[in-house]
């Protein structure tokens, strides 16, 4: 009887630790390592093999956000493709475009893709006028480049994907029309991208050479890619009717897997894009966290979901070959903070690196983490 | 209160008849993501008195404005550029306002391709087939859900929800809109509250 008082007692407190409870959070203590990975605060990144370099500008996407990487290290470790964004004039988020003097078509920004060479730290524009990109594990890389170089007000973004087989080779078209496209990653030879839509409707395509464009998954978007390239874990939230997530073949779009998220623990919520997938673990951002689900041969299972308080979790990574730890930044109104959870210990260190850097025009620094989500690939 | 309550009833019945001279904005107040309030206020210049009329309404599935395709509308004014009654998008359709593009909070992630619609087809009725939740068919409440967008409800054969857009529809034309329809640029905006 004592020995089942003491295995119920410890079932609580596993609960409490891990699946049903909120998640211990602690600031890093003084002596603690830094965070694990890539990141960046600003223009500094940090984590590269060849130590922290200052970028010409922060990498930043703010046609993207974070459905797609800030920045993407190459596979052979030796670049930094990243986002840059050149603003022509301000824009003040409390004010209108017409109580700006802003006027339909007038240029606000140039976005761009631009390229940092550890091996001589020069740092120059890849592509003008683009975002958002992916290198596939041969050095191939795609972006989005915009039919005009300039973001104007009142204007739709439009543009293609290209495809570059290496550095030095001409861009190819791979997009059959014009239009608003986000490039995400490889899945092996198939290009993982968005295609948005009005009210900023996303779609999963899977481009599988130029014109070769097909919907891999309609008004939805991708938590993660599987290792071998041959899956992907997509998400729809609840303007899309019931919450689910679902494993989809690249190759033929078929459905192999679902789980019906208004079927599990209630404070997963929905979860969102931009997670990770390690073995057979998949982790992305839930409502009140972040959930762990592991994939099986036909199968989603619902294995953990960590509370978390804050104002929402984003880009979660496994930080280890075990899945034990799992690293993710949030946005405060003090700035960009960077996390390392351990699911097991049930807690999360928060880590501000640069804590007294600022961003621009006043608003706060960002600290990001970045990473390369094609698959498969060997970072370097 | 509630003499205040009853001027402002009385003064927007007694100025029904002249709604040309009138002015009229947007305002959306965020509460949560399926119950937020949308108001159409409007003046007669150079009156002060302010009148107003309110619908729920929804924005995003989270309460992050800086999350792209989920979050809700960020705060602040928007500028409006322009109205369609049969707009026919891929996934927008009906009657629309369109909004300008916004930075949120963080001044860095731009939220694009906003709208105030509901769902309902080009010809502003309804397609409600059996599936849970079609676009364009307003079948429950969490279709005030939306990426991002402020949704507003419509009465469909398979639910009863008031006809919150076709009312505010008419008041803004009423009462200070634009009576221009397309894409155009027009003083009348929307503020946002943080």
């Amino acid at each position: 009887m004592a020995l089942n008082k003491l295995s119920l007692l410890a079932i609580v407190l596993a609960l409490a630790a891990t699946a049903c409870g909120a998640a211990r959070e602690a600031p890093a203590p003084q002596s603690a390592a830094g965070p694990r990975g890539l990141y960046t605060v600003g223009a500094d990144v940090f984590g590269l093999a060849s130590g922290p370099v200052r970028l010409a500008t922060p990498p930043v996407a703010p046609l993207a956000g974070w459905l797609t990487p800030a920045a993407v290290p190459s596979p052979d470790g030796r670049y930094l493709a990243y986002n840059a964004w050149k603003e022509l004039r301000h824009d003040d988020p409390a004010l209108s475009w017409s109580d700006q003097g802003i006027g339909r078509g007038d240029p606000l920004a140039t976005p761009s893709v631009r390229l940092y060479d550890t091996s001589d730290e020069s740092d120059r524009v890849l592509a003008d006028g683009a975002f958002s990109l992916a290198w596939r594990g041969d050095g191939a890389l795609a972006y989005f480049k915009g039919a005009e170089r300039d973001y104007r007000a009142a204007v739709v973004y439009e543009g293609d994907v290209f495809v570059r087989a290496s550095l030095d080779a001409d861009p190819v078209k791979w997009t059959p029309a014009r239009g608003r496209y986000i490039v995400v990653a490889w899945a092996g030879g198939t290009l993982v991208a968005y295609r948005e839509r009005e009210g900023e409707a996303l779609d999963v395509l899977a481009f599988d050479g130029p014109g070769r464009m097909r919907v891999l998954a309609a008004d939805s978007a991708l938590v993660a890619l599987s290792p071998d390239g041959r899956q992907a874990f997509v998400e729809q939230g609840p303007a899309e009717g019931r919450p689910t997530v679902r494993v989809v073949d690249v190759a033929t779009g078929r459905q192999a897997a679902k789980l019906d998220l208004t079927r599990i623990e209630p404070a997963v919520g929905a979860v969102g894009y931009a997670g990770d997938w390690h073995g057979d673990q998949v982790v992305a951002s839930s409502a009140s966290g972040l959930a762990i689900f592991r994939i099986g041969p036909g199968t989603i299972t619902f294995d953990q979901n960590l509370r978390i308080p804050s104002r929402g979790l984003s880009e979660p990574r496994f930080a280890d070959a075990s899945g034990r730890h799992v690293t993710a930044w949030a946005s405060t109104p003090s700035g960009g903070v960077l996390f390392e959870c351990d699911r097991t210990a049930g807690g999360c260190t928060r880590f501000t690196p640069l804590p007294h850097a600022r961003g621009v025009h006043g608003f706060p620094v960002w600290r990001r983490t970045f990473y390369n989500p094609s698959r498969p690939l060997q970072e370097g | 209160m509630r003499a205040v309550a009853l001027a402002t009833l009385v003064a927007a019945l007694a100025c029904v008849g002249s709604a040309q001279a009138a002015n009229g904005w947007w305002t959306f107040d965020r509460q949560t993501n399926i119950d937020s309030t949308l108001s159409w206020r409007w003046t007669y210049p150079p009156s002060p008195a302010q009148y107003t009329r309110s619908w729920r309404a929804g924005s995003g599935t989270s309460q992050n404005e800086c999350r792209r395709a989920e979050g809700w509308l960020p705060a602040g004014w928007y500028s409006q550029w322009g109205h369609w009654n049969q707009y026919d998008g891929s996934a927008i359709r009906g009657r629309v306002w369109w909004l300008q593009d916004k930075y949120c909070w963080d001044g860095l992630t731009k939220r694009t391709e906003l709208f105030i619609h509901s769902e309902e087809t080009a010809t502003n009725g309804q397609y409600c087939t059996s599936a849970y939740d079609d676009p364009f068919c307003w079948e429950r409440a969490a279709d005030y859900y939306s990426l991002g967008c402020i949704k507003l409800a419509r009465p469909s054969p398979v639910a009863a929800f008031p006809n919150d857009l076709g009312n505010a529809h008419s008041t803004y034309h009423n009462y200070g809109g634009s009576s221009a329809h397309g894409a155009s640029t027009d003083p009348y905006e929307l503020y946002v509250f943080g």
